[in-house]
């Protein structure tokens, strides 16, 4: 917590009118009554103002909680596209408030003590005016109040206030990017056999949950994908994610570019307009190799949208894929003549004629294996079916492309193969020791002020060698 | 959610027994009784049908979705099982839940071109800035929980027409039953395969008997809204059946009197399937009681009960 928060004034006077009169029956926590003068944490208060005593039309707005009555900020984690992450921890209950609320719960009954929270700005910076949730937050607030399982992160209540959105999330020590980045510093070690099968049991089995109801995420990549120091495997950033039981075209006509380029599926690359659930699965097969090998498979070069042109084709990034696996063919890609982009594939080898004579998953896999220096028999390398599963995670035809049903059906997870065992919901569960170090959170007051540029990346993590490409997406 | 409806947030906390929501209701009441007792309102339903044809109205406007519409209704009706209406601006309400209900679906409209087009809709708005929409936005998601995600009938209807072969007709007037059942308390007690599969009993009770025209008191007006179907996403502004076509039907269910091929075949099938009879029985009398209180329906009254609390509030 910043050293320097000025003291405040009592954010808020309880309006006497009201629209929040009564609490809704399902909604747990009683409401604060006349929230005592506190100090409250600077970064929260950038906008608190006492609603007035307004007229009807004016729908007075009044939080039924407060988010600085539960939350204690212990620092900033990150910079996102739509706002910023906080880690918090459960205010100390001396205040009314506070001791109202029941402590917050995971569905095992185990009491949650630390959460992420994300905290979505106003679309423009120091607006002092209400001007809409965007729908990126829309979906994200609904997606993650409607669905719940063990591999996806876990939600514990959204705040609004002061016109500010605030999502309350379990806090996750490590995510799949920071894990990567400290297998990759000097002295280079790889990632275990049994974390590496673990971690993609319980991402897969979450994405099943996903795609059993309706939702592709759209952006999974080792960022997006949160590790407890318990060792589970936490999908996160619903921000892209959709539901697709409506008519397909609605799926195109709204974002038009998803997915992060590194992991975007060829088919989306190629101007696809019906994508299925399939894309997140070439994203979950470019998160494996970058388990394995420790940088992005696909490290391609975003080809930038010029101002109201139409979407570019992606020729770079076409091109780092077709270097391993050959450009796709329409033996092995039926539809692939019907894809917009078809005719510009041809132009791939003009820029890049290494594509003519692609390396091969196979290949790139054994200097992977040969290079990574497993010591068996304590840190064996995966299983020689792993190549397999990555192979048909990066198949070209997302009609041939492993399902997330499929994938959790391959050998590679079956319970003979590996350390003889199934693959458990601890990652960490290798009999190696392995101490990752805790998230960077940052306390300095100055990072929390300064805002990241709009549409600019950065990460509580230190980006060195690990750079990721500015993202491309157009959310709403 | 889509794949399993009873692990919704609507299924766990949106959907209530009758004596739930009359419990909720009176406490409402009770906390509001002054304001019930300066300005009372026409039936709830009445209320409902009023918002209905209002967002319809919009619709045409901005040609709306279906979907979007429905979505919005509900969220509606959710709002006010918590938020005494008295209290409110039901237009800014509207317009706001059309606002968030075209986001969740999928065909967002600016927040400026929503205001414009409530306030030319409905002069009573008397909201000039969106920033009031954004505000009530906060208000009504924190009412609902943010549990914005719903299920209507209209995804098990399709199921249901193709699986026991309704005609394109019987389709529509199934549907056009659906919109109506959002002026009742259904969507908050059943679950949407029962509101479906009680949309579709009446459609192919009534359509082959062509008790429609013939047991209809206010036939003309019937049969109109049968026709008035033709353009799918919009509701037409009276009821789909007559309060005697729908008793008929009712006495249908009860005595099969008149059952059909299709009728025997969803008869059947009811009788072997989990679905719930009591609950299919039930909604079918309220859906009969919504086209009888549909008789006395009057627009009139609606809008000066409105307006009289509106102008009353904000002296
Ligand atoms: N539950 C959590 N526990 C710990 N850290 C988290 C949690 N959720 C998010 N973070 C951190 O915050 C970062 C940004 O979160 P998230 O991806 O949800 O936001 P975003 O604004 O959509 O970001 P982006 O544009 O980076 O994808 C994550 O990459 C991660 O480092
Ligand atoms: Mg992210």
């Amino acid at each position: 917590m910043p050293a320097s928060n000025p003291p405040s004034a009592s954010a808020r006077n309880a309006p006497v009118l009201n629209l929040q009169t009564q609490q809704p029956a399902s909604a747990g926590p009683a409401r604060t009554q006349n929230p005592p003068k506190r100090t409250a944490q600077a970064t929260f208060e950038e906008s608190a103002e006492t609603p007035a005593l307004v007229k009807m039309n004016a729908t007075p707005y009044a939080p039924q909680r407060h988010i600085n009555d539960h939350y204690e900020i212990v620092g900033f984690i990150s910079s996102g596209t739509y706002g910023r992450v906080y880690k918090a921890i459960s205010k100390q209950r001396h205040t009314f408030a506070a001791r109202q609320t029941p402590v917050a719960k995971r569905s095992d009954g185990t009491e949650i003590t630390a959460f992420a929270i994300k905290k979505f700005k106003p679309d423009k910076e120091g607006e002092l005016q209400y001007t809409g949730i965007s729908q990126s937050a829309i979906r994200e607030m609904a997606l993650c109040t409607e669905l719940s399982h063990p591999a996806l992160i876990h939600l514990v209540e959204i705040i609004l206030e002061s016109k500010c959105i605030f999502m309350v999330f379990e806090y996750a020590e490590h995510d799949l990017l920071q894990i990567i980045h400290h297998h990759s510093l000097l002295p280079r070690t790889p990632i275990p056999a049994v974390t590496l099968r673990s971690t993609m049991f319980q991402l897969l089995s979450g994405l099943l949950y996903l795609h059993r109801n309706w939702v592709i995420h759209r952006d999974l990549k080792p960022a997006n994908i949160m590790v407890t120091s318990g060792g589970a495997i936490k999908i996160g950033d619903l921000g892209l994610a959709r539901l697709f039981r409506q008519p397909m075209h609605a799926l195109f006509s709204g974002d038009k570019v998803v997915v992060t380029i590194w992991y975007r599926a060829p088919e989306l690359l190629l101007g696809s307009r019906h994508y299925t659930p399939a894309i997140d699965l070439w994203a979950v097969g470019c998160i494996f190799a970058e388990l394995l090998s420790l940088r992005p498979i696909f490290k391609g070069e975003e080809a930038k949208q010029d101002s109201k042109k139409a979407v570019p084709f992606q020729r770079n990034q076409m091109g780092k894929i077709a270097e391993i696996l050959g450009l796709p063919r329409k033996s092995d890609w039926p539809l692939l003549q019907s894809m917009p982009e078809y005719q510009s594939l041809s132009t791939v080898a003009l820029h890049n004629p290494s594509v003519n004579r692609p390396i091969t998953l196979e290949k790139w896999y054994k200097n992977i294996i040969g290079n990574n220096n497993y010591q068996p028999p304590k840190a064996p390398a995966p299983d020689e079916t792993a190549l397999d599963l990555l192979k048909n995670l990066l198949e070209y035809d997302p009609l041939k492309r492993l399902t997330a049903e499929q994938a959790l059906q391959h050998p590679y997870f079956s319970p003979e193969k590996g350390d003889g065992k199934p693959p458990g919901w601890n990652c960490f569960n290798t009999g190696l020791e392995n101490k990752y170090p805790p998230r960077k959170v940052s306390t300095e007051a100055h990072e929390i002020s300064t805002g990241s540029l709009p549409g600019t990346k950065r990460t509580g993590v230190q980006d060195d060698g690990l750079l990721r490409p500015v993202q491309k997406k157009m959310r709403d | 959610m889509a794949a399993n409806y009873w692990d919704s947030t609507q299924a766990k906390y949106w959907t209530f027994t009758k004596s739930d929501l009359a419990a909720q209701r009176s406490e409402l009441a009770k906390l509001n009784s002054q304001l019930h007792t300066t300005y009372p309102l026409p039936d709830r339903r009445h209320m409902s049908i009023f918002i209905q044809q209002a967002l319809n109205k919009l619709s045409r406007r901005m040609t709306l979705r279906q979907q979007a519409l429905a979505t919005a209704q509900i969220y509606i009706k959710r709002f006010y099982l918590h938020v005494e209406m008295r209290k409110t601006n039901p237009y800014l309400i509207m317009a706001t839940a059309v606002y968030l209900a075209c986001k969740m679906e999928e065909s967002p409209h600016h927040i400026r071109i929503m205001l414009g087009e409530a306030a030319r809709q409905w002069p009573e708005l008397g909201v000039t800035e969106s920033s009031k929409i954004g505000e009530c936005e906060f208000a009504l998601i924190s009412t609902l929980s943010s549990r914005l995600i719903l299920h209507h009938p209209y995804r098990a209807l399709s199921e249901l027409q193709s699986s026991f072969g309704l005609s394109s007709e019987e389709g529509q007037l199934a549907h056009a039953i659906i919109n109506d059942s959002f002026n009742t308390d259904l969507p908050l007690l059943y679950p949407p395969h029962v509101i479906a599969i009680t949309a579709v009993f009446l459609a192919v009770v009534l359509r082959p008997a062509g008790t429609l025209q013939a047991h209809s008191s206010a036939g003309s007006a019937s049969a109109a809204g049968m026709m008035g179907i033709g353009s799918p996403g919009l509701a037409p502004s009276i009821p789909m059946l007559s309060s005697a076509a729908a008793q008929n039907a009712l006495s249908g269910l009860a005595g099969l009197k008149q059952a059909g091929p299709k009728l025997t075949k969803l008869v059947d099938w009811l009788a072997e399937s989990q679905v719930d009879m009591e609950a299919v029985v039930d909604a079918t009398q309220e859906l009969v009681s919504l086209y009888e209180a549909w008789e006395s329906y009057s627009e009139r009254n609606c809008k000066e009960s409105i307006t009289k609390f509106m102008t009353g509030f904000s002296k």
